[in-house]
């Protein structure tokens, strides 16, 4: 997309768009990492509203760890993607 | 996009970014206002013997509201962290 000067309408809606997915994909993976998260490292039972020091060191690890996986699933599906046009 | 980037666009187009921020921020919170009631009430409600909660019921989907909401914003943080690329605890 070289172009001299300031981008055209059509970039400019592109550019727009990606934001928006961009974005969308992000609230999308903290939505999935905090429920995931919290039903890999919360008990069902609530004692009590506060997290324990357990929950809160396994929920640190578990965003950790998640991250970590998110990071490899998209180096693999970089690299296998199909080459364009 | 960095805050630096957002800075640096017209402000035709820093207008539709925050329009579009906070469009999904709503949209969002709406979603996690419905999960959170659907997950309290599957993980505190069994029985249907009467129409209105008891107090076991009720005490359970506050705490469990509240742990949620406790637990959400402990993710945001490490998640910030995280999308800074700085160090995060062991």
């Amino acid at each position: 997309m070289a172009s001299k000067g300031a981008p055209s309408a059509a970039d400019r809606e592109q550019i727009f768009g990606m934001a928006q997915q961009e974005m969308e994909y992000r609230v999308d993976l903290f939505n999935k990492l905090t429920q995931t998260c919290f039903d890999k490292c919360v008990e069902r039972k609530y004692k009590e509203a506060d997290l324990n020091v357990g929950e809160n060191s396994c929920i640190d690890r578990c965003v950790g760890k998640y991250w970590q996986v998110t990071g490899i699933v998209g180096q693999m599906l970089g690299s296998n993607r199909p080459p364009m046009g | 996009m960095e805050a630096a980037d957002f800075e640096a666009l017209p402000e035709e187009d820093k207008h539709r970014m925050s329009t579009m921020i906070d469009h999904l921020q709503v949209r969002d919170s709406l979603k996690m206002y419905n999960s959170l009631v659907e997950r309290c009430f599957c993980h505190c409600v069994e029985s249907f013997r009467r129409k209105t909660l008891d107090k076991q019921e009720e005490t359970c989907v506050k705490r469990c509201a509240e742990k949620y909401l406790k637990h959400s914003m402990r993710v945001s943080m490490r998640f910030a962290e995280l999308n800074q690329g700085a160090p995060t605890p062991d």
